[in-house]
């Protein structure tokens, strides 16, 4: 049996894979909430984000504060890529089959991949941590890297705006109004066209975000865009496509299904997350916090 | 009238001699590699150095007095679209031999293909033991790349002469994972009677966030590690497990094959490397074993233009080598004559003397290995100092 501070830390791994996912994963679930399109090119947002990411240190030279603001930049113009996108391709397949929107964004998917390769080649790329922290602090007798208690911070602190965002102010109480009826909202005035533009680029910014924010511990490759769509998708369909904490719940369980189910059945990693998945599927269909269509 | 049916029947003639004339005039080779997607890593170098070869080789005049034409097309990593294009560059481009492939999905997949239609395949890159195993074994199939019984066995001669006892596992949940695994840990067991293996790790292949693996794996306290995560996915492992504290932990008993040790992962990593770990690779710029490998060195630098050449070049200079040499020896195009011709063939390559072994049309080819190192004139970790493992001694 592992002793406790063993079974704690490893919790606490699970929780930081969480963390990092629900980043990439809220912005999915922001845009299938509003818009009801389930947006595959949000891989890609997240591939660009990082590097864009990696790009711009490479152009802001030598500098402490630069990662942050190559963070910064690179969130901002996937925003701006994802507002384009919206604003001049995806409105004119608004109310038509759902097949459309499917299609029209895996093109994306395969534009973006293309586009990167031709950026960047195939070789994969790589950034350091932020000076500052690149250290690591024991806890639990394990070792906790700096860059890792960052983004267990970050992760509820974007929760906690997002939510503060939707539920706090007159932009929040809209969107979700549009999420519930965009006719009749119309009716009353709210121009629903260049808000659904607006939630496209928040989306698009927290897909960025993320994948700029992953540059320090993960290598940037071809093809992580599909990578993470997947887990993407898993995270969002246990937690409720667009529920918001259920996308934050979703995140959390994925996450420590898969630290302890590989200390119990070693050789299913894979296996455990999607039994997760399925079983959600089973009992709740409409995932765990997510509601029913058609009420 | 004599003359005009004396015409038509010349055109006739002509008409039936041009077609196969138009096919006759180059060598056809299709290439069918992975140049979208994760597996574009290592597929775009290796394309890059059969293109060089060839077209050195149609400089001196080609082979049998006829230039060779590579043509290329992405596989796009899906063994299914490697046998659709594969069956594409047989029927439609009428290529006389296949050379390709990257991975262990796509290489037996397209080894049927070439069954098929009776065409010689060489493959350059992908390593199960499955590709020409006893049962999946024709006579048209070959490969040039080391396969996993080699590595994983190569990396178990490194380990026995560490002073460890427990050692854990970490390998991505597929074909080449498992069967590079499997290798090491039989091996180790048979040269080093007493380790225990006390952990394996399964991330599926892919995975984003090895940290619960890491944590995982530390807490059962081995003292040497054993990783097969190639390419990305190798970065992604070593830059979380070093904060993590992993490498002190086992002081640095690590051994990464899957050619984490090759120049371009140590590259992209610069000061990032877990320095002091075992690293392999196919390949390296700064070895020096040979004038002839200087040289070739010295020419895909330029060819490529990158002071840091790629190591993955190589398995594409090889394996079109091979068909070249053994088209020469044969004297003909014919599949199956030069399927004959390759049985045995050894020719002299950039990095040595290779054989295709007659009994399992396996190549003797082993890789480099090495402590990695930081280099401080180049910024990057190299293998000090880069040593080729000969893999004859313990082949089966």
């Amino acid at each position: 049996m592992p002793d406790l501070s063993f079974l704690l830390a490893q919790s606490l791994s699970g929780l930081t894979a969480a963390m990092f996912l629900f980043l990439i994963a809220s912005g999915l679930s922001l845009i299938f909430g509003v818009l009801r399109v389930l947006n595959f090119a949000h891989g890609s947002f997240y591939m660009l984000g990082a590097y864009l990411a990696f790009q711009f240190v490479l152009w802001g030279g030598m500098g402490p504060g630069r990662f942050w603001w190559a963070v910064l930049g690179a969130a901002l113009t996937i925003a701006i890529v994802g507002g384009l996108v919206e604003r001049l391709l995806l409105r004119h397949l608004y109310g038509k089959d759902e097949l459309y929107q499917l299609l029209f964004t895996y093109g994306l998917v395969l534009i973006a991949s293309d586009a990167a390769k031709k950026a960047w080649g195939t070789q994969q790329l790589s950034l350091s941590r932020p000076p500052g922290l690149t250290g690591s602090s024991r806890v639990f007798g394990t070792m906790l890297p700096h860059y890792n208690l960052f983004i267990l911070l970050l992760g509820p602190t974007i929760a906690l705006g997002l939510w503060l965002l939707l539920n706090r102010t007159r932009a929040g109480r809209v969107i979700r109004a549009a999420a519930l009826d965009r006719e009749m909202l119309g009716a009353l005035g709210v121009n629903v066209s260049w808000l659904y533009t607006g939630v496209f680029m928040l989306g698009s910014f927290l897909g960025g975000l993320g994948g700029a924010l992953v540059t320090p511990v993960r290598a940037i490759v071809p093809g992580m865009d599909v990578e993470i769509i997947v887990e993407a998708f898993i995270v969002v369909v246990i937690g409720g496509l667009g529920s918001f904490w259920g996308t934050f719940l979703g995140a959390v369980i994925y996450g420590q299904v898969l630290a302890f189910g590989i200390l119990i059945v070693p050789a299913f990693s894979i296996f455990s997350v999607f039994a997760l998945m399925a079983v959600v599927l089973i009992v709740r269909p409409w995932g765990l916090l997510g509601q029913p269509l058609g009420t | 009238m004599l003359r005009r049916s004396l015409l038509v029947t010349l055109t006739a003639a002509l008409a039936l001699l041009l077609p196969s004339y138009a096919r006759g005039e180059k060598i056809k080779v299709g290439f069918p590699i992975i140049l979208s997607g994760g597996g574009a890593l290592f597929g775009e170098p290796a394309m890059k150095g059969a293109q060089m070869y060839v077209e050195e080789i149609n400089a001196a005049g080609g082979v049998l007095g006829r230039p060779i034409e590579l043509i290329v097309r992405d596989t796009k990593g899906n063994a299914d679209e490697a046998v659709r294009v594969a069956r594409e560059l047989i029927l439609k481009d009428n290529v006389d031999f296949l050379v390709g492939t990257v991975t262990s999905a796509e290489g037996p997949a397209v080894s049927v293909v070439a069954k098929e239609n009776k065409i010689v395949f060489i493959a350059p890159i992908p390593k199960t033991d499955q590709l020409t195993a006893p049962e999946k074994l024709h006579p048209y199939v070959f490969r040039v790349a080391a396969n996993t019984t080699v590595e994983g066995r190569s990396a178990a001669e490194v380990v026995a002469k560490w002073n460890v006892k427990q050692i854990a596992t970490i390998g991505p949940d597929y074909a080449y994972g498992q069967d590079v695994t499997r290798a090491f840990v039989s091996w180790i067991k048979k040269i080093k009677p007493g380790v225990e293996i006390v952990d394996q790790e399964w991330p599926k292949l892919g995975e984003s966030d090895y940290t619960p693996f890491i944590n995982a794996m530390m807490g059962k306290k081995p003292d040497a590690v054993f990783s097969c995560l190639w390419g990305g996915f190798f970065v992604t492992f070593a830059k979380q497990a070093k904060p993590l504290g992993l490498f002190e932990a086992v002081k640095l008993n690590v051994i990464a094959v899957g050619e984490a040790g090759s120049p371009e992962t140590a590259k992209t990593m610069g000061s990032d490397y877990p320095f002091g770990i075992w690293g392999n690779s196919y390949d390296a710029f700064y070895w020096h074993p040979s004038p002839a490998h200087r040289d070739y060195a010295e020419r895909l630098s330029k060819y490529l233009k990158d002071p840091y050449p790629s190591s993955w070049a190589i398995q594409g200079y090889t394996g079109m080598q091979f068909l070249v040499e053994a088209i020469k020896k044969a004297g003909s195009t014919d599949s199956e004559k030069v399927a004959k011709a390759l049985l045995g063939l050894t020719i002299d390559t950039p990095i040595g003397r290779q054989t295709l072994r007659e009994k399992d049309h396996q190549a003797d080819r082993g890789q480099l290995y090495g402590k990695m190192t930081l280099d401080p004139a180049i910024g990057f970790a190299v293998m000090k100092p880069p040593t080729y493992i000969d893999p004859s001694r313990f082949m089966d």
